[in-house]
């Protein structure tokens, strides 16, 4: 805040200073980001939905603004809803450029000291971006080399990484580069990680080959993995892959992380866990090893006294969240939320040493199913009814998700080709209609808890 | 190594056996269920067998010689007078029904109270076992017991609208003291005060000594019983003296330093006030005493356990009770 603000805000009897808080979106790509940022947000503006949101009483006013950053695009928040919530509610579109927001809060002061200072304003700022670039998050701390080695060993066990592989180690690194050829390998790599996204799996680097924006075709992207060649004469191609990977790096990773995540104050991990356990122990592990990676670049832990005096900000909390909670009964929510905890476990435990609050929780940004109850074979199963996209209606058993995390987490970390005696079927639902309610945003599941444990003691 | 086979004790054995098993939980097993609470139940356990005999063989004689005295009774007066006889007989039978009829109420009113302590022990155990069905529950029979008041309805209604969007046993309960038992805490709290003023009047100005104990005695009565109608319990006569003395014995049991505290603190506070006049200065500590009666009586009655509202201090009432007392009375002073 510069000393000009200050001033104004004496002359207009505010005492108090605005607030800021960063609130840093994680996940990966298809995770929910932008469909929990726009509920959340809707259902900020019109809190009948939130009860759990303790501080939701002493908001007098809140305030989406216009425009918050000059050099960013503002987040589609009205389109996203209009989607959400239309004639013919779908999902918003994959997000595939950054885009932020800020929403101001005017607070009740608490107490006595309150009424004499006046309202308090607390801005909340979100960045929404595409999840693949996430990713790259995790390539910070890796060499061109060590990266190169644990792609390949990936692509051999992975049936859609058999044509660039064979590309690969055909090519001889120590000759020297040849840029068509570079292209070449680069285009083959990224038709590969369009594969692998396609199949579900989590770990896809480097993000930007997913979605360039208007860096395609530049040097920094124009690179593949390849297997270190015995010598390394001056100019081969190895050395020049292992330089543009350093640019990419330097130039784009670090950028990105410096801007939107190394500010932030509290952190949602949003992780899609079980659309990952659908697709079996291979993206679970996948899914897993990923978000350890990813989450390695985060700084995370208490402010100390140093750090306030520096303005370095670190992860004061983290909350771990299951989304799509609204896919599977209520009864099973627990079980969700264990099997996240011990699937972030890493990242938990290292931000708990750190001194940040953690917590897991399973949440749907939208809720598009209503609970039901299926009979079968003298049995009552707990189920949940919602619409496919084609249009039918389904009351949906996905299965039991054991009560023992382990059941499910060993199993993928020794690489089982699928779950033993587990079937776990899941249907992806479409937003349904629902009749608005006047002063309540779009149904959701736990939005206001979260809400609660992210920014609830700053407002 | 072989077997001894003439010694099978140290043969090896090895038998397949069915069922599962699960060396996690199996240590808890036969643990005996939670020895310190039993040691504690045992220690404070009310009366012994011998002494529960006692009272119903004491209890049978005085209701045998009350059966008999009002039999000669009545037929001494129709051997005398047959007509005084008739009625005497007639006022006998209506008073035993009366009585049947207060013995019902009182009854009734006992199952209310203690139907409120039910809920409050659900709503623990549903807040502690994070079982979102027993909260559910919990709301559901709250919401039977407070259905014949018309001034909660728009409440009630609002909590079952909201009621669809909580998934958490904690987040639910907390929404449901906040919609239903606030309102009534501020009734409760306005009850204890007037108790608390009261009682601190009546010492400082009657000038008889025990009057005064008799009239703050009643005065906490009449506090106990309100408490319990504003909860939802209705106590009868039997009702609020069973509460009162639940309260002092939950005043004995959780609170002793407390009290303490509380009344050093009324000492010091009430030291001008003593200074003025002794009368006032015992004025306050006994309406000190009141209101921690009344909060006390407060937790008994609550039907939700203190989560969303914090536990209202007795410093806190006494001082506003008597902060009102004061500025009337100066008022009042300077008017004259």
């Amino acid at each position: 805040m510069s000393a000009t603000e200050l001033r104004a805000g004496v002359l207009r009897g505010k005492v108090l200073p605005d607030r800021v808080v960063r609130l840093g979106v994680t996940g990966l790509s298809r995770a929910g980001k932008t469909v929990f940022i726009t509920n959340l947000v809707a259902n900020l503006l019109a809190r009948g939905r939130m009860p759990a949101l303790n501080a939701a009483d002493r908001i007098e006013a809140v305030y989406l603004h216009p425009q918050p950053d000059m050099t960013l695009p503002r987040f589609a928040y009205e389109e996203h809803l209009a989607a959400m919530t239309g004639d013919d509610p779908h999902w918003p579109h994959s997000t595939r450029a950054v885009s932020e927001l800020r929403l101001s809060f005017r607070m009740r002061g608490r107490g006595v000291l309150g009424r004499v200072l006046g309202p308090q304003v607390v801005h909340l700022d979100i960045v929404d971006y595409p999840g693949e670039w996430l990713l790259d998050l995790g390539l910070l701390d890796k060499s061109y080399e060590d990266w190169s080695d644990s792609v390949l060993d990936r692509l051999s066990k992975r049936p859609e990484g058999a044509g660039y592989l064979a590309l690969a180690r055909a090519e001889d690194g120590s000759l020297p580069l040849d840029d068509p050829k570079a292209t070449a390998l680069a285009q083959a790599f990224t038709a590969y990680l369009h594969a692998a996204r396609q199949a579900g799996l989590a770990d896809c680097t480097p993000g930007r080959f997913l979605l360039p924006g208007d860096l395609a075709g530049s040097p920094a992207l124009t690179f593949a993995p390849l297997p270190k060649p015995a010598s390394l004469p001056k100019g081969c191609q190895w050395a020049a892959m292992q330089a543009r990977f350093e640019a990419y790096k330097t130039h784009i990773v670090r950028p990105f992380f410096r801007t939107h995540f190394a500010r932030i104050d509290r952190q949602i991990v949003l992780v899609d866990v079980m659309e990952a356990v659908h697709r079996g122990p291979t993206a679970l592990e996948d899914l897993r090893r990923t978000m350890a990676e990813v989450l390695l670049a985060f700084r995370h832990g208490k402010r100390g006294w140093l750090d306030r005096i520096m303005g370095t900000k670190r992860a004061e909390r983290i909350l771990f969240a299951a989304t799509k909670a609204d896919h599977l009964h209520h009864r099973q929510h627990p079980n969700l939320t264990a099997l996240t905890e011990a699937l972030l476990d890493e990242a938990k435990a290292r931000a708990d040493f750190a001194g940040a609050e953690t917590a897991a929780l399973s949440l749907a940004s939208l809720r598009c199913t209503v609970e039901d109850e299926i009979a079968r074979d003298g049995m009552v199963l707990d189920a949940v009814r919602g619409r496919l996209a084609d249009g039918r209606r389904i009351a949906l058993y996905p299965g039991e998700l054991p009560s023992d995390p382990a059941r499910l987490l060993g199993p993928a970390r020794a690489g089982a080709p699928r779950w033993l005696n587990a079937d776990f079927a899941l249907m992806a639902f479409e937003p349904a209609r629902f009749a608005a309610r006047a002063g309540s945003g779009p149904p959701h599941m736990r939005l206001d808890r979260a809400a609660e444990f992210l920014f609830g003691d700053l407002l | 190594m072989v077997p001894h086979l003439e010694d099978p004790l140290k043969a090896p054995a090895m038998v397949e056996v069915d069922g599962a098993f699960d060396p996690g939980a199996e240590v808890f097993a036969d643990l005996p269920e939670a020895p310190m609470m039993e040691a504690v139940a045992k220690g404070t356990r009310r009366n012994s067998a011998f002494g529960r005999f006692a009272a119903w063989v004491f209890g049978l004689l005085f209701a045998l010689v009350l059966a008999v005295q009002a039999w000669r009774f009545v037929t001494g007066l129709w051997a005398a007078i047959p007509w005084l006889g008739y009625v005497a007989l007639g006022l006998l039978v209506l008073a035993l029904g009366v009585a049947a009829v207060q013995a019902a109420r009182e009854g009734l009113a006992f199952v209310r109270l203690s139907q409120l302590d039910g809920i409050r022990q659900a709503a623990l155990r549903a807040h502690a076992s994070a079982d979102l069905a027993q909260a559910r529950n919990v709301v559901a029979r709250l919401d039977r017991l407070y259905a014949p008041r018309p001034t909660m309805a728009a409440a009630r209604a609002k909590l079952a609208q909201s009621q669809a969007d909580v998934f958490d046993a904690d987040t639910l309960l907390r929404l449901t003291e906040e919609a239903l038992i606030l309102p009534l805490d501020a009734l409760a709290c306005a009850e204890v005060m007037a108790a608390t003023r009261q009682v601190a009047v009546v010492t400082a100005l009657i000038p008889l000594a025990l009057a005064d104990v008799v009239a703050a005695l009643l005065a906490n009565l009449r506090m106990i019983r309100r408490l319990a109608e504003i909860y939802g319990g209705r106590a009868g006569t039997l009702g609020s003296w069973r509460l009162l003395r639940k309260v002092f014995v939950s005043l004995l049991a959780t609170g002793a330093v407390a009290l303490t505290d509380d009344l050093i603190g009324s000492f010091a506070g009430g030291g001008i006030l003593a200074r003025l006049s002794r009368r006032f200065g015992e004025g306050v500590v006994n309406g000190a005493l009141t209101a921690r009666v009344g909060l006390a009586a407060m937790e008994i009655c609550r039907p939700l356990p203190f989560v969303a509202a914090k536990r209202p201090g007795v410093s806190a009432t006494v001082a506003q009770a008597l902060a009102g007392l004061v500025s009337r009375k100066a008022e009042a002073s300077a008017l004259s």
